[in-house]
């Protein structure tokens, strides 16, 4: 599915005088199967853009097309069209049990029981879950990390073509965090699904986004490929925003050194060239 | 929907004349009023209690866009209220409507109780759009505090009020996402007949208890580890003092309900 914002602004509060802009003027598409970072300082619209190119927020002015279609408030997302989470899904979190809670969509969508329960299984895999352990547990009993993938779940048995998620890793440890970046990305190279994320970790952005959009001040600011906007330093730290850890070593080798290393975003990549330099200065010390 | 747009006990900021009068001042006034407003028959003082109303809103300065967003609420309530009183028989005859007559007395009966009602309302109105809600629920407790004779906690009171107002704007919020998040989800909420509308709760309400419990505790465990224990003997930054303004203020006021009370008992 396309999704296509022109012109969108949305204002809290309109017509009183805690009037707040929180997203003004933006314009951008969404083609089917991308995989786009959205990052920017605290309060920069990131997690607004993405409510709005949901359809979950109406904007104050403009207009979100989901395949060309305008979306307005009679004229809602078709049902099961876009899986969204706002940030702590898991604040969602309603049904006895886990595997309840992940049929719900399913259920919603009008579906059959043979159906229903192959999407909320297949979509418990997806995460990580094992259904047999933790299907029939309350969710509340789960630990945040567990909570969060259920949540995710829920939304990955609609078998959405579109997933929009703000800071799906957020307040997960380290491990957790990986874990789901590397099942988004898995999803959108395998079955093609289009991920938007938004988020403010550099690694991750790294890592995860092949389209990085930048916003800052309710407006994008920067919407390029995301191997160009990340090694770009003055663009990142112009909106609070630093290089990823690779691209910041190159920087701090090429200092070093005297000369210029090409700034590297894949850390294995950036790995070897560590390796490769240190051997140049004191050979077979690193082995 | 639009959830967070609820104009119930909302400040509008000002620096009116209405604004700055001392809080507990305008606490008594508003009470005064609305005992009055009880006491009085007839459309006179009525008429004279609405003017005073009027006054106080238009030195406010409040929008009347905002005081109808107010009103709005209880506009089903006033119509059903009218509709009964017209039903009363009593005075001439004044229109049929088929089997059905309608009495002058009726009629008055029933725009009196609406003016009232109304009346009731836009005061209340005023009285918390004119008073930020601290000031407001910190003067409740400055007027409440004789009763600490009696082991009647005020200060407890006092910040109970707070932290209630306080929530009811977060509360809106997140209960507005909640709809939102499960919305998209494919929850039925706010659509269908009643039977899916009831259980289309379920998924709102649930998470939104799990919220409002875990909000609790936390404040809980904030205030507790700021040593917070029990209000006896705390201080506040803003000092609440009577002042002309006051004087004033009530003076008008007095006048104003004690001459309705003359002419309308």
């Amino acid at each position: 599915m396309r999704i296509a914002a022109h012109q969108v602004s949305l204002f809290y509060q309109k017509g009183t005088p805690f009037e707040s802009k929180a997203v003004s003027g933006v314009s951008l598409a969404i083609e089917p199967g991308e995989r786009i970072g959205i990052a920017g300082p605290v309060g920069s619209g990131k997690s607004t853009l993405l409510a709005l190119l949901a359809g979950i927020m109406t904007p104050t002015s403009g207009e979100v097309t989901h395949d060309g279609k305008s979306l307005g408030r009679r004229t809602p997302p078709k049902p099961g069209s876009v899986g969204f989470a706002f940030q702590s899904p898991e604040n969602c979190l309603f049904e006895k049990t886990v595997y309840d809670d992940v049929a719900f969509a399913p259920r919603a969508l009008g579906l059959e029981d043979g159906e229903v329960r192959s999407l909320a299984n297949g979509a418990l895999a997806g995460v990580g879950l094992d259904v047999e352990r933790f299907g029939s547990r309350s969710p509340f009993s789960l630990s945040l990390g567990e909570q969060r993938r259920v949540a995710l779940a829920g939304l990955l048995a609609m078998r959405p073509p579109v997933l929009l998620l703000d800071e799906p890793t957020a307040h997960l440890d380290p491990i957790s965090r990986h874990d789901i970046i590397e099942r988004l990305i898995k999803l959108n190279d395998d079955v093609g699904t289009t991920v938007v994320m938004v988020g403010h970790d550099m690694e991750e952005m790294a890592h995860f986004s092949k389209r990085l959009v930048i916003m800052d001040g309710g407006s994008v600011v920067a919407d390029d490929d995301a191997g160009r906007l990340l090694i770009d330093r003055m663009l990142l730290e112009r909106h609070s925003l630093k290089l990823p850890g690779t691209v910041e070593l190159c920087r701090l080798l090429g200092e070093a050194t005297g000369g210029r290393v090409a700034p590297l975003l894949d850390e294995p990549a950036a790995v070897e060239l560590l390796f490769k330099m240190a051997g140049g200065l004191e050979a077979g010390s690193c082995s | 929907m639009q959830l967070t747009s609820i104009a119930i006990g909302q400040f509008y900021p000002g620096t009116s004349l209405l604004h700055r009068v001392d809080p507990r001042t305008k606490i008594i006034a508003s009470f005064a009023f609305v005992i009055v407003l009880f006491l009085v028959r007839g459309f006179g003082p009525l008429a004279l209690l609405a003017a005073i109303l009027l006054v106080g809103i238009t030195f406010s300065g409040i929008p009347p866009v905002w005081l109808w967003r107010g009103l709005r609420p209880i506009l089903i309530l006033l119509m059903i209220t009218f509709f009964f009183q017209l039903l009363f028989k009593g005075g001439e005859e004044i229109a049929r409507l088929g089997p059905i007559a309608f009495y002058r007395e009726g009629l008055e009966r029933g725009a009196f109780l609406v003016l009232r009602l109304m009346l009731l309302v836009l005061s209340g109105s005023l009285l918390t759009f004119t008073t930020p809600p601290v000031l407001l629920t910190d003067a409740f407790g400055r007027l409440i505090s004789p009763l600490e004779k009696i082991r009647i906690p005020s200060n407890e009171l006092a910040l109970m009020m707070t932290i209630a107002l306080r929530f009811i704007p977060t509360l809106l919020m997140e209960l507005d996402r909640i709809i939102r998040a499960q919305r998209a989800r494919g929850a039925g909420i706010g659509t269908g007949g009643p039977v899916r509308r009831a259980r289309a709760v379920m998924p709102v309400l649930i998470p939104l208890f799990v919220m409002s419990f875990r909000h609790a505790d936390e404040l809980a465990l904030a205030m507790e580890s700021r040593c917070y224990r029990g209000g006896r003997g705390r201080t506040t930054r803003r000092k609440l003092k009577y002042g002309w303004r006051d004087a004033a203020f009530m003076a008008v006021v007095t006048a104003v309900l004690f001459s309705s009370l003359w002419i309308g008992m």
